[in-house]
């Protein structure tokens, strides 16, 4: 099997898969374990959706740890809490825009691997860059023209973007290749049957992902009926012709922020990235307690209540709570408050 | 006198360079705090951008990252990373506020890693949109504590660019003309930079400190401004407003 930096700027290869691609509306919901099983393969490239820990597809990442998959090719515009995967070997190198939580600092399983030499840096980009990068994917052209990264060490540090003369100026311009990952995973508010998939908040890059990738999971709070779809499209980000497959994984994107519904689980977040994670045997530590001791997101939900000394119930409560807005959010047009009552009885029933 | 913290000083002296139906693209921390205390002073048209895609948020606690539900709570559009990057690149955006390991005297930000980049001895999280900010708005600015190890000579990777090389290389690289680097502000000045050399320069001093220690907390030689003054301290409204409405748990300004 080639490298997957071999797949990943080839547009010829792009156009062969897209053919294959199957455009009709068919069933794809499936168990999250059988998802990961099937479409997430050793040696993939997989690029991060949403803004990494905000309407990330968490349960989803933790899934592929439980089940050991191997030597990914992380994307990260912006990347996250997925890299613990390089801990055991799951990750061996990425193309980096940007690998952090922000203002609560760095992720220390990313810095260690870098600095180890263990996880190769195969490109820098800016988010701009890496953003026109999938938008040449979604436009089915081999690269844009840019001006960002222009001029700084960007540019000599990654081997896919150059630098040309704009034939009608002269001046300096950046070209952006296509880029094509193999596989992306999206976490929504809402899918249909098919992968139709509509999100409240910020889009991010999930549209060019969804069109770019080979290989797409939707993981969802809660499956819908089409026609509840059919009857407001606007917010739909995904179509389903993108779309492999669908699972139901209410608070898939804990412990991140999933707009509207409820906010980041920050205590356990700044615990993970401050102190489970800051040497490789607490890092070990914590993935045998969280992940491969636990078979899904609510016996993790479960375990951190536990830790805190709350409910389970209560513990997820707070977290919506915790989403300021969600009031606001309530007067939208499609109601989400109205979802809470089925949600904790989903957890109430998963999590025991 | 009102008795302030550093941190605070920073954010009062950020927020006063925004002025009101101005845009800004902002990070989370120090920047964000600087953008909300404009907002509910003297800029309250203030649009704010932030590159997930939250344009013109009325920010009513502080996030905690730029993808955050509050970044579009209230505002007027929830688009995505490529819009926002390409309004700034149609010179749609007039300031941003940035943060870095380290700076130099052309004001040429590193957040890659030190020392070599295929070996590097720290490795730091690299550009997010800091880059396309700093290529395209037309005033850039930076938070930062004035620290001889982050004012650096030579920076180990220029991740983000300010006047690159001095004079017009700016330019000659193909970023925009008239952008780049406006002001850096840290715990002891204000900086700008000279319009022809395009090197770091003292425009203003906080209360309490000299030219001299700000020399001394910078790794390279800094020019002074025509005229020098003292920074106006923070006024009791402002900090009042930042303390209670904008940063009432201190995460920022507590640290």
């Amino acid at each position: 099997m080639p490298h997957a930096n071999e797949r990943l700027f080839d547009h010829q290869y792009a156009r062969e898969w897209k053919l294959k691609k199957s455009r009709a509306e068919k069933d794809k919901r499936m168990p999250l374990k059988d998802a990961i099983a099937q479409f997430v393969e050793d040696g993939d490239s997989i690029i991060e959706t949403g803004f990494a820990y905000v309407r990330g597809p968490l349960g989803a990442y933790w899934e592929i740890g439980r089940q050991k998959k191997k030597d990914l090719v992380g994307i990260f515009t912006p990347g996250g809490l997925n890299n613990v995967w390089h801990e055991y070997g799951g990750m061996e190198g990425a193309h980096v825009a940007y690998v952090g939580v922000e203002m609560r600092g760095l992720i220390s399983t990313f810095r260690r691997g870098v600095e180890a030499g263990t996880l190769k840096v195969y490109s820098e980009w800016s988010h701009g860059g890496l953003a026109l990068a999938l938008r040449a994917a979604e436009q089915g052209l081999n690269y844009v023209a840019c001006k960002s990264m222009l001029g700084t060490d960007i540019i000599k540090t990654n081997p896919y973007i150059k630098v040309e003369s704009d034939p009608w100026t002269g001046e300096p311009v950046c070209l952006v290749p296509a880029i094509y990952p193999d596989v992306a995973i999206f976490h929504v508010h809402h899918a249909d049957k098919y992968g139709n998939s509509r999100i409240w908040g910020a889009s991010v890059n999930d549209t060019a992902i969804a069109v770019a990738a080979r290989k797409v999971v939707v993981t969802c709070e809660r499956i819908v009926d089409t026609l509840d779809i059919r009857s407001n499209p606007y917010q739909v980000i995904i179509p389903h012709y993108c779309v492999d497959a669908v699972c139901e994984v209410p608070f898939g994107a804990w412990p991140g922020d999933m707009p509207g519904m409820y906010y980041f689980d920050r205590r356990l977040q700044e615990r993970v990235v401050r102190i489970e994670w800051k040497t490789p045997e607490a890092t070990r530590n914590w993935i045998d307690r969280y992940i491969y001791g636990t078979k899904d997101v609510y016996e993790m939900i479960q375990l951190a209540a536990e830790e805190e000394g709350l409910n389970v119930l209560d513990y997820v409560k707070r977290l919506e709570q915790l989403a300021c807005d969600a009031a606001f959010y309530n007067i939208g047009s499609w109601g989400i408050g109205g979802e809470r009552d089925w949600r904790y009885e989903e957890v109430a029933k998963r999590a025991i | 006198m009102a008795d302030y913290n550093t941190m605070e000083l920073m954010i009062v002296a950020a927020s006063r360079e925004l002025e009101d139906g101005a845009t800004v693209g902002v990070g989370t921390g120090a920047p964000c705090a600087a953008a909300m205390l404009a907002q509910k002073t003297k800029a309250p048209n203030l649009v704010i951008m932030f590159e997930a895609g939250g344009i013109s948020p009325l920010l009513p606690t502080m996030p905690i990252s730029v993808g955050d539900s509050r970044t579009f709570y209230k505002a007027v559009m929830a688009s995505g990373m490529c819009e926002i990057m390409e309004t700034c690149q149609r010179g749609m955006v007039d300031y941003t506020f940035l943060g870095g390991a380290q700076i130099d005297m052309y004001g040429n930000l590193n957040s890659t890693v030190i020392g070599d980049w295929a070996n590097p001895k720290v490795r730091f999280p690299g550009s997010g949109g800091a880059n396309d900010f700093a290529s395209f708005c037309w005033r850039i600015m930076v938070i930062t504590p004035q620290d001889a190890r982050r004012f650096v000579e030579r920076v180990s990777f220029i991740t983000t660019p300010g006047y690159l090389t001095g004079g017009n290389a700016r330019e000659e690289a193909g970023l925009p003309a008239n952008t780049g680097p406006y002001k850096v502000i840290t715990n002891m000045a204000v900086m700008g930079y000279d319009p022809d050399s395009k090197r770091m320069r003292v425009e203003s001093i906080h209360h309490g400190f000299t030219f001299e220690q700000v020399q001394e907390n910078c790794g390279f030689e800094l020019l002074k401004a025509p005229e020098v003054v003292e920074t106006p301290p923070p006024t009791e409204e402002e900090l009042s407003i930042l303390r209670s409405e904008v940063d009432p748990h201190r995460y920022i300004i507590g640290r």
